[in-house]
């Protein structure tokens, strides 16, 4: 029986950011699970080699269609490619973004272009790809659609604010979608992950590793089941909820991780 | 197929109940991904139906009539188990049980009931059966609390302290045992179908009309989630709570 919840085949799936380490992790996965997959990004090569990966690995159809998700248009016309290419969309998975696009630089030296980058990438592009897809799933009364938020989307992030002002603004989305789409039997759910091992140099996850209670950072084909999970029937139940992957980190923060207080019970 | 990593094969689970635990569902559900499975609480009919379903999906199961909140008694179960198959991969905390009252008219001695039933067995088995994990440096625990641990009540105040009580339980120690891969997780049940909270009629109406996805949960609606946590297919997930209320969590 639960075998059967979270199979995906004959299911399409639209995955947006499926270049990049967390997204080519999300195909792979929703495609082993026995999904076709529409790969999106605006990086050509990137997107190209995921799409070429997911039918290698997993013997699933995958194409890839390019689109910047800060572009309406450019988002419109990738959607409507997506549904004419298998005649269906049963799932999208919003995990572009920008994880470190900030520059950083002085709060008041950020300029209108910085703040609107970050905040269109982060947000603003799941919300275009949403909209895009969002009749089509009404027409079909079906639909699972899974953000890709941040524990930052809670937290505060010093000398950052667009990328945790949009994380956050993708979790309040994805709550008001749920609601207003839950009677069209389209379930809308959120991942907030930490910190996981995608682009750059390995030493700076080493240093990351050291601030995160599990003492490492999360590998990008851990994310996997926790998405087929939220694409599959075995998650009919959830929708509007946040489901966090960071190795503990968004219930630390309180105290230093090496804070370990030992105080025996005493009453005056 | 369940996706990589999901398969509870030759895993060790323990489910321990108390008041309305779900505990044969959540063995059903563990021994159909593969675990041999033990029970403990008191509710002997519970127990017995849960290792009847255990074993009716060939899987070994094990009863150990215990009082959870006993410290003694749940330190002997867990020897038992230890002694049946010498390790516990797995421990599910499903004690449950409601109290909705204004709080004037609360006792006393209701106030600790509630709170002791609802907690105690928690702390007492996630203690025992932890420091064998902590030994084996490997186990998952998952705590099945309530939404009502992340939103008010009318009446509800011993439940609800109870319920949020289990969510900074599980916080506060899978940071405690985050380095010593010992993954501690929650799962928070919506309104359930069949339970104390909806036992008039009219209050399930009224929940139904209001559930955003029109309809009230069963166990089986929290059983992949249960079997995700409970296997290495969610190694990066520790301190977290999966709310699956069917909406509630994001109505204002």
């Amino acid at each position: 029986m639960l075998e059967k919840k979270f199979n995906l085949e004959g299911r399409v799936a639209v995955v947006t950011g499926g270049g990049g380490g967390l997204g080519t992790a999300i195909c792979l996965a929703l495609a082993e699970a026995g999904a076709d997959i529409v790969v999106t990004d605006y990086r050509v090569d990137a997107g190209e080699a995921t799409a070429a990966s997911v039918r290698q690995t997993t013997g699933r159809k995958a194409v890839f269609f390019p689109a910047d998700i800060t572009k309406p248009e450019e988002v419109n016309d990738m959607m409507s490619r997506a549904i004419n290419q298998w005649g269906k969309v049963d799932i999208l998975v919003n995990c572009a973004g920008i994880v470190r696009g900030e520059i950083p630089k002085p709060f008041w030296e950020i300029t209108d272009f910085d703040w609107h980058r970050g905040i269109d990438t982060n947000l603003s592009g799941a919300f275009y790809c949403s909209r895009a897809v969002v009749k089509h799933m009404i027409d079909r009364h079906y639909g699972k659609i899974i953000n890709v938020a941040s524990g930052f989307g809670m937290r505060g992030l010093k000398g950052n604010f667009m990328y945790n002002t949009a994380k956050a603004g993708v979790i309040l989305l994805t709550m008001s979608m749920a609601l207003t789409l839950a009677e069209y039997n389209i379930r809308v759910n959120a991942i907030a992950p930490g910190l996981f091992e995608t682009i750059g140099p390995k030493e700076r996850y080493e240093t990351s590793a050291r601030f995160i209670p599990m003492g490492r950072v999360g590998q990008p084909p851990e994310i996997g089941a926790l998405v087929v999970y939220l694409a599959s029937d075995a998650s009919d139940y959830a929708t509007g909820e946040v489901f966090s992957i960071d190795g503990g980190a968004l219930f630390s923060g309180y105290a230093p991780i090496n804070y370990i207080p030992i105080v025996p019970l005493k009453e005056k | 197929m369940l996706p990589k990593g999901m398969s509870l094969k030759d895993k060790v689970a323990v489910v321990g109940g108390l008041g309305q635990s779900w505990q044969k569902e959540i063995a059903s559900y563990l021994a159909e991904a593969g675990a041999s499975v033990a029970v403990f609480g008191k509710d002997k009919d519970e127990m017995t139906a849960a290792v009847q379903a255990v074993e009716k999906l060939g899987k070994q199961a094990l009863a150990v009539t215990t009082d959870p909140t006993s410290p003694g008694e749940v330190s002997k179960m867990v020897q038992s188990v230890l002694k049946k198959w010498q390790k516990i991969d797995i421990l599910v905390n499903s004690f449950n049980l409601f109290l909705a009252k204004p709080l004037p008219e609360i006792s006393a001695v209701e106030w600790t009931k509630a709170l002791e039933a609802n907690i105690t067995p928690v702390f007492l088995s996630t203690q025992a059966v932890g420091r064998h994990m902590l030994e084996r440096k490997e186990g998952k625990v998952i705590n099945i609390t309530s939404g009502l641990a992340e939103r008010g009540l009318p009446n509800g105040s011993a439940y609800c302290a109870a319920k949020g009580a289990v969510v900074q339980f599980t916080r506060a120690v899978a940071l405690e045992w985050a380095r010593s891969n010992v993954r501690v997780n929650a799962i928070a049940l919506g309104w359930m179908e069949d339970s104390a909270e909806v036992s008039k009629e009219e209050w399930h109406q009224n929940l139904v009309r209001y559930a955003p996805l029109k309809r009230l949960a069963g166990p089986e609606d929290f059983a992949a989630a249960l079997v995700y946590l409970a296997s290495d297919a969610s190694s990066f997930v520790t301190g977290s709570t999966f709310y699956i209320t069917g909406g509630l969590m994001a109505h204002g």
